[in-house]
């Protein structure tokens, strides 16, 4: 047994008794995925710095209050969306308008000759930036974070076929912005 | 099967392909695609495509390097936030050390070590044993000299099985507990390969929580 080995739920018990090495480990583990999805949540990376900090800091206090019904990972996501909509709320932000964020290329506003310029990995990955944020984020939730559907309806708070829509819509968007760039892969 | 009906699967498929890439996939779903995927020729380059976008999004999301002190900062705020150390949820074993520990330091340790003798012998006796045979670590031991390793055992750890171990691995209490909990134990090993080979041994008791190396003997030695 070691610290490299320790199970998240375990170091949560640790910190439920008020262990500080514990959280400090889980930190360790998870700050850099939790920055980066509150980064793409609000599109801010200062606002990203202070929402990650005070995820864990709400590990340390809920802590005593974890049943385990949810993997640690799935938890620290769901306080970080949590705290994500509240500061963007409080703040009057509009980084996360579905007008502003739905902007996937069109023929209009990203010319083939600017696309075709580019493989197709970078293209996909300007795609995926540029879906709508509650597209993004699922994509973001089952690519990046590894979420299953069930999670990521506990993370965001929407049934699993809300997640599903979302995530048959999202991969949608990826193909018809492909499509306009030359990239046709045949669906949708 | 239709047209609209197959549109209809694939589309199904296609939004449940992230999922079976991230290995989230399970029960009728997972066996729904991979029957699409065994069976449809679409399905293949769909898999490639669900895996172009794996890599998109990866690299997107990496694209985001957090700040290089963030650690520091959050342990400033954690300290700040939760104060004082937290006193921990105390087994019966932490209730009557935690006496101990309110000793002055220059005898906490013996004491704690003594007690922990005292706690461990009559478990073990209550349990029908024969007396203990471990030993906790006397003054006429030079322990600064000692290889050592730093154990904390589970709150809810059985004192004769700690006992029963100590004892038949010659593994003597140096000092402690801590205020976390933690035992200095002394290792009779005079190989690093033996030391290693012992402790290794103590972290996979079931009543060990957390082993820490201290130090080691020279090889050869």
């Amino acid at each position: 047994m070691n610290a490299a080995t320790e199970t998240d739920r375990a170091l949560v018990d640790r910190v439920a008794k008020g262990d500080r090495a514990a959280v400090r480990l889980l930190f360790m583990r998870h700050h850099a995925r939790i920055y980066r999805f509150v980064a793409r949540q609000t599109g801010s990376e200062m606002m990203a710095d202070d929402i990650a900090n005070e995820v864990f800091l709400e590990l340390w206090k809920q802590a005593p209050g974890f049943e385990g019904r949810s993997e640690v990972s799935t938890w620290l996501l769901g306080i970080a969306r949590f705290k994500a909509l509240s500061m963007l709320r409080k703040k009057k932000e509009d980084w996360i308008d579905d007008d502003d964020a739905a902007q996937v290329p069109d023929a209009a506003d990203t010319p083939e000759v600017v696309t075709m310029k580019e493989d197709k990995a970078a293209a996909l990955r300007r795609f995926v930036d540029a879906l709508a944020e509650e597209h993004r984020t699922v994509i973001d939730l089952a690519y990046y974070h590894g979420q299953s559907v069930s999670e990521i309806g506990e993370v965001l708070g929407i049934p699993v076929a809300t997640v599903k829509t979302r995530m048959f819509y999202a991969r949608k968007k990826l193909g018809e912005a492909l499509k306009a760039a030359g990239y046709d892969r045949g669906w949708p | 099967m239709s047209a609209a009906e197959k549109m209809s699967r694939r589309d199904e498929m296609e939004t449940l392909l992230p999922f079976y890439l991230n290995g989230s996939l399970e029960g009728a779903e997972l066996e729904a695609v991979e029957e699409w995927l065994a069976t449809d020729p679409a399905a293949l380059a769909a898999l490639g495509e669900a895996e172009a976008e794996f890599s998109g999004t990866a690299a997107a999301n990496e694209a985001i390097r957090p700040p290089a002190d963030a650690l520091s900062r959050f342990t400033r705020a954690l300290d700040a936030e939760a104060g004082p150390v937290r006193a921990p949820g105390q087994s019966w074993l932490a209730k009557v050390f935690g006496r101990v520990t309110a000793m002055p330091a220059g005898v906490a340790w013996a004491a704690a070590a003594a007690l922990l003798a005292l706690v461990i012998v009559q478990s073990f006796e209550q349990l029908g044993g024969r007396g203990n045979n471990f030993e906790v670590a006397g003054t006429q031991d030079d322990l600064a000299k000692l290889p050592f390793v730093l154990v904390k055992f589970k709150p809810d750890a059985k004192m004769a099985d700690i006992a029963t171990f100590l004892g038949q691995n010659g593994l003597k209490i140096a000092g402690g507990p801590t205020a976390d909990g933690v035992f200095h134990l002394t290792i009779p090993a005079s190989t690093a390969a033996d030391y290693d080979k012992l402790v290794g041994l103590i972290a996979a008791q079931p009543f060990a929580e957390a082993v820490v190396q201290g130090r080691k003997p020279a090889d050869g030695g």
